[in-house]
C-alpha cells in the first residue's frame, strides 16, 4: 500500500517543480514584486491608471470589445453547433472539421485575410466604391470594428467546439420529447437545449473573453496605434520603454478582468444549475 | 477435501467502513463456490482480497496451503474475469488470451495451441483475429473465461460474470460455465447477487451480509433450510408468521395453500392452518399470486403469498375475489423453524 | 436547417467570417500586382519563389519546427507522468493538482511571457532559447496533462488489473497495457502542442532575441514594414502545410477527438 501512494508523488514531482519555477512563482513574481520595484508601487500605478482618462478608455475597450465579441461568437458559434450536434447527414462530419479547421492555422495568416478586405485598396472597401454607396473606400482597417471581425474570426471555433460538446451531451430523445407534447422547435430550443446545455455555453463563453481580452495578434494588426488595448500596452511597457510598474499593473488589470468575468459566469451557471 | 484456498480471520477496511469481518473461509479443491449477497455484502471485496488487489487488514489469506496474504497478484498465477470483461483493447481476441503466456514465457507452438485450446473451450476458435470492439458482450465474456483459463490457474475468480448480459444469454451461460468448469476441473469462485444463478451453479454457497457469513452450504443443503430470516428472504421465501408456541416460522409461497372454506381434507393433516382474507388475486403467467392477510397474536394484519400453478387448479375453478374469506394452511415438512 | 431561416442565416454567417478572409489570402498570392489591391490582376506564382527564398522566413522556419518539436517533447516528457499520476494514482487533492496543471491556459499569454523576459532572460541572464523552450513548455503543459489523460480516462480502469492478475509486473503492465492505451491520447496531444507552439505569437514576440526569430514574428514583422502579395504567398504555403497536417489528423485520431479533450 506504502509503495503504491508513494509513485504517484514521484511521478508529479518534476511536473510540479517545473510548473512552480517556469510559471506560478515567475507569474508571481511580475504580478507583485517585479526586481527594483516594490509592491506598493505597482499598487499606485494600478491607482493612477484606473483614474487616467487615456488608460481608462483602453480598459475600457478591453472589457467592452471582449464582451462584444464573447456575443457574437456565441449568437454565430451555438446555430453551427446545434445544427451539427444534432444532424443526421453524412456531410455533418465535414462542417464540423471545416469549422475546427481553422484552428490549425496561425493567428498571423488568418488575421492577415482581414487586411485583405479591410485595406485601403482592399475587397470590402472596393465593392462598396463599385455598389456606389461612396466615391472613395472608407477606412475599415484601424478600427474597432477590424479588431471585433479579427477576434470573431479567431475564437469562433473555439465557441463552436465547445458549445458543440455541450449540445451533444444534452440527450436528442429530450428534443423529441418536448415536440411530442407540443413545442415548437424554437420553443423546444429555449426550453430544453439551450436550459442544459447552459453550463458548456458559460464555459464557452469564458474560454471566448479570456481569448479576446488578452488577444495581441489582432489588436496590433487590425488596430493601429489609435485603438491600443490591454495587450498591446504591456507588450510596449515591457519591450518598449521597460517601465515594469506599469507592465506589473498593466498586467493585474487584465488578469484580474479574465478572472473576474469567468467568476461572474461560473456564478451564473451555478445559479442555473439549481434551476435544471 | 482437499483446501485451493482459505481466509482465516480475515478483515478489510475501508476508512471508518468494515467491508470484511472476520471472515473464516475454506474454498474447496475442484469445486464452484459462490459468493451470494446483496451489494455491499463484502462478496467482492473478498474476491478482490484472494486476488491480490487488496490487502487486507486483518488476518491470513493462503493458496494451496502457502500464505499469500501479501503477495502482489501476478504472484499469485489466478484467473480472474472481471465484471467489465477488462479486455486490452488494443490487441486482438488471440493476443488478449496469449497475454499471461507471454509473460509465463510459454514457447511459440506450444502457446498458440494453448490459445486455441482455451478458445475452443468457450467457442469462439474462429474469432482469434478479431478485436473485443467488435464482439457482442456475451463474446467478450467468453474472451475473459478464455484468457483466465489459459494460464492454468490454481483457481478462477469470476466477479459479477453474468450481470452485463441479457437474461437469456445469462442463462445459458450458466450451464456453459458449468461444463467449463467441469471439464477443466477447475476450482472456482464465483461472485453474484442472484440467487437462482448461486442455485443453479454451486457446489458450495456463501451467503454473505455485512461483511459476514450468514450461511454456507451445497444448495440443496441451503435452500430447504435457510438459518435466519436474512437468508430465507434472499433465497425467496415471502412469509413470516410468528407462532405463539413454536416462534418465528417462514414459508414459500408455492407451499402455502389456499382453501376456500374449511372442509378440505387437506386441512387435517396441515402443520399450519390459519383463516385469512384475500387482499388480491393476480395471474402470472404459469402461476396464479394469491395475496392474504391474516391476523397474528398481537393482532397485527400480515401479508402471506401463495403461488398456485394454474394447471393444477380443479377446473371451472374462478379464482378467489377479494375479500374472500379462506384459510390458508401448508405442510408440516414446508415450514422452516428460524431464530429470534 | 430547414424551416430554421434564422439559425441557418446565423451559421452560414459563422461560416463565411471563419473561411472567407482566408480565401482572400490565397486569391491574392497569385496577383500580377505591388499591392493587395482588389480584384487580383493577373496570374503569377512569384511570390511564392519570392517567399521560399526569402532568408528571414526560411531561417525562422527551421527556427519554428525546432523549438515546436523541441518543446512538444519536453511537454510530454513531463506531462505524460503527471497523467498518470492523476489518473491511476491515489492522490489527495486530485482536482486542485489537474487545475495547477491547466492553468496556463487561464492566465493570460501576455503576463506568462513578461514574467519570464522579466527573470529568466533579464533576471537570470539566460538566453532566449533557453527562455522561450520554458515558455512554451508551459503554454503547452495542459495539453500534455489533459489530451494525454483523456484516452486513459476513457479505458476500462480494471485492464492494469487483470494484466496484473495475468502475470504482468507493475513495470510491464505499464509497458503492455498502460502504454498503448495512452498512445492515441500522446499522438493527439504531441499534434495539438506542435500547432501550438508553431503559431504562437504573444510569448514568441516578448522572447525573441535578434539572432532567433520564429515564423509568425517574422511574418508579423513583415506585415508591419509592407503589405505586399509576398506574405499573402507565404500565408498560402503556411496554409497548405496545415492542412496536410490536418487531413493526417483527421485520418488517424479523428479531428473532433483530438479537440474534444481540451474542453472539460
Amino acid at each position: 500500500m506504502s509503495a503504491m501512494s508513494r509513485k504517484p508523488l514521484f511521478l508529479l514531482l518534476p511536473g510540479l517543480i517545473f510548473i512552480l519555477l517556469g510559471f506560478a512563482i515567475p507569474s508571481g513574481i511580475m504580478l507583485f514584486a517585479p526586481p527594483g520595484v516594490g509592491t506598493g508601487e505597482i499598487f499606485v500605478r494600478l491607482g493612477e491608471m484606473l483614474t487616467d482618462p487615456f488608460e481608462q478608455a483602453i480598459i475600457l475597450r478591453t472589457l467592452g470589445l471582449g464582451l462584444i465579441v464573447m456575443a457574437i461568437c456565441l449568437i454565430l458559434g451555438f446555430p453551427i453547433a446545434y445544427l451539427l450536434a444534432r444532424s443526421t447527414s453524412r456531410y455533418a462530419g465535414v462542417w464540423l472539421a471545416l469549422a475546427i479547421f481553422p484552428l490549425l492555422l496561425s493567428n498571423v495568416v488568418r488575421t492577415f485575410g482581414w487586411i485583405v478586405i479591410l485595406g485601403s485598396k482592399g475587397a470590402l472597401g472596393q465593392l462598396i466604391v463599385f455598389l456606389g454607396f461612396a466615391d472613395e473606400a472608407p477606412q475599415l482597417l484601424y478600427t474597432e470594428l477590424a479588431i471585433v471581425l479579427g477576434l470573431t474570426q479567431l475564437f469562433l471555433p473555439l465557441a463552436i467546439i465547445s458549445c458543440y460538446s455541450a449540445v451533444a451531451q444534452v440527450d436528442a430523445g429530450l428534443d423529441d420529447a418536448a415536440r411530442g407534447l407540443g413545442a415548437s422547435k424554437t420553443r423546444t430550443l429555449w426550453t430544453v437545449v439551450i436550459p442544459l446545455s447552459a453550463p458548456g455555453l458559460v464555459v464557452s463563453a469564458t474560454l471566448v473573453f479570456a481569448g479576446s481580452a488578452t488577444a495581441y495578434t489582432t489588436p496590433y494588426l487590425l488596430g493601429g496605434s489609435a485603438n491600443r488595448m490591454l495587450s498591446t500596452e504591456l507588450f510596449s511597457y515591457s519591450a518598449v520603454t521597460v517601465d515594469w510598474a506599469s507592465a506589473s499593473a498593466t498586467a493585474l488589470i487584465m488578469t484580474i478582468l479574465v478572472f473576474l468575468v469567468s467568476g461572474v459566469s461560473s456564478l451564473a451557471t451555478r445559479r442555473k444549475g439549481m434551476v435544471s | 477435501m482437499t483446501i485451493a484456498a482459505e481466509f482465516i480471520g480475515v478483515s478489510q477496511s475501508f476508512g471508518d467502513f468494515l467491508a470484511v469481518d472476520n471472515l473464516d473461509l475454506k474454498i474447496e479443491e475442484g469445486k464452484l463456490t459462490t459468493l451470494l449477497g446483496p451489494s455491499g455484502c463484502g462478496k467482492t471485496t473478498t474476491l478482490r482480497m484472494l486476488a491480490g488487489y487488496g490487502t487486507p487488514t486483518k488476518g491470513r489469506i493462503t493458496i494451496g496451503g502457502k500464505d499469500a496474504t501479501t503477495l502482489p497478484p501476478e504472484k499469485r498465477n489466478l484467473g480472474m474475469v472481471f465484471q467489465s470483461y477488462a479486455l486490452f483493447p488494443h490487441m486482438t481476441v488471440a493476443e488478449n488470451v496469449a497475454y499471461g503466456l507471454k509473460i509465463r514465457k510459454v514457447a511459440q507452438p506450444e502457446r498458440t495451441k494453448r490459445v486455441m485450446e482455451s478458445l475452443e473451450l468457450v467457442g469462439l476458435a474462429h474469432l482469434a483475429g478479431r478485436r473485443p470492439k467488435a464482439l457482442s458482450g456475451g463474446q467478450q465474456q467468453r474472451v475473459a473465461l478464455a484468457r483466465a483459463i489459459a494460464i492454468r490457474p490454481a483457481l478462477l475468480l469470476l466477479d459479477e460474470p453474468l450481470s452485463n448480459l441479457d437474461a437469456r444469454l445469462r442463462v445459458q451461460m450458466r450451464s456453459e460455465i458449468r461444463r467449463i468448469q467441469a471439464e477443466t476441473s477447475l476450482s472456482v469462485v464465483l461472485v453474484t447477487h442472484d440467487q437462482d444463478e448461486a442455485l443453479e451453479m454451486s457446489d458450495t454457497m456463501v451467503l454473505m451480509r455485512e461483511g459476514k457469513i450468514m450461511q454456507q452450504g451445497a444448495p440443496e443443503q441451503v435452500f430447504p433450510a435457510p438459518a435466519n430470516r436474512f437468508v430465507a428472504e434472499f433465497l425467496g421465501y415471502e412469509n413470516f408468521i410468528v407462532d405463539p408456541t413454536r416462534g418465528l416460522l417462514t414459508v414459500r409461497p408455492e407451499h402455502l395453500r389456499v382453501a376456500s372454506g374449511e372442509t378440505e381434507p387437506a386441512l387435517a393433516s396441515a402443520g399450519l392452518a390459519l383463516p385469512a382474507t384475500v387482499t388480491s388475486s393476480a395471474y402470472r403467467g404459469v402461476d396464479l399470486v394469491i395475496t392474504t392477510a391474516v391476523v397474528n397474536a398481537a393482532g397485527e394484519e400480515v401479508p402471506l403469498v401463495s403461488t398456485v400453478r394454474r394447471d393444477s387448479l380443479a377446473a371451472g375453478f374462478a379464482g378467489h375475489n377479494r375479500g374472500d374469506k379462506v384459510t390458508v394452511y401448508t405442510r408440516e415438512v414446508d415450514l422452516v423453524s428460524l431464530p429470534g | 436547417m430547414k424551416g430554421r431561416p434564422l439559425i441557418g442565416t446565423l451559421a452560414v454567417l459563422g461560416y463565411i467570417i471563419m473561411i472567407v478572409p482566408i480565401l482572400f489570402v490565397v486569391a491574392i498570392s497569385f496577383t500580377d500586382s505591388q499591392t493587395l489591391s482588389f480584384p487580383p490582376k493577373g496570374f503569377t506564382l512569384r511570390w511564392f519563389g519570392e517567399a521560399a527564398s526569402y532568408a528571414p522566413f526560411t531561417s525562422a522556419l527551421l527556427n519554428s519546427l525546432g523549438l515546436a518539436i523541441v518543446s512538444t517533447a519536453l511537454a510530454l516528457a513531463i506531462g505524460i507522468p503527471v497523467t498518470l499520476a492523476i489518473q491511476r494514482g491515489k492522490i489527495p487533492g486530485k482536482s486542485l493538482v489537474e487545475g495547477l496543471f491547466l492553468s496556463p491556459l487561464v492566465v493570460p499569454e501576455l503576463v506568462v511571457g513578461l514574467a519570464l523576459y522579466q527573470q529568466i532572460m533579464v533576471g537570470l541572464q539566460q538566453t532566449s532559447l533557453v527562455a522561450l523552450v520554458i515558455g512554451h513548455t508551459i503554454i503547452l503543459m495542459p495539453y500534455a496533462v489533459r489530451v494525454t489523460g483523456a484516452s486513459l480516462a476513457l479505458a476500462d480502469p480494471f485492464v492494469e488489473e487483470a494484466a496484473r492478475g495475468l502475470g504482468a509486473s507493475p513495470f510491464k503492465t505499464f509497458m503492455t497495457v498502460t502504454l498503448p492505451l495512452l498512445r492515441p491520447g500522446i499522438f493527439s496531444a504531441a499534434l495539438l502542442s506542435f500547432i501550438t507552439s508553431f503559431n504562437n505569437v504573444p510569448m514568441s514576440l516578448l522572447l525573441q532575441s535578434r539572432k532567433f526569430h520564429t515564423l509568425p514574428i517574422s511574418m508579423l514583422d513583415y506585415i508591419q514594414q509592407s503589405y505586399d502579395p509576398m506574405i499573402a504567398a507565404m500565408s498560402t504555403l503556411l496554409l497548405a502545410g496545415t492542412i496536410v497536417i490536418a487531413i493526417v489528423a483527421e485520418r488517424t485520431v479523428g479531428f473532433a477527438k483530438i479537440f474534444g479533450g481540451i474542453n472539460k
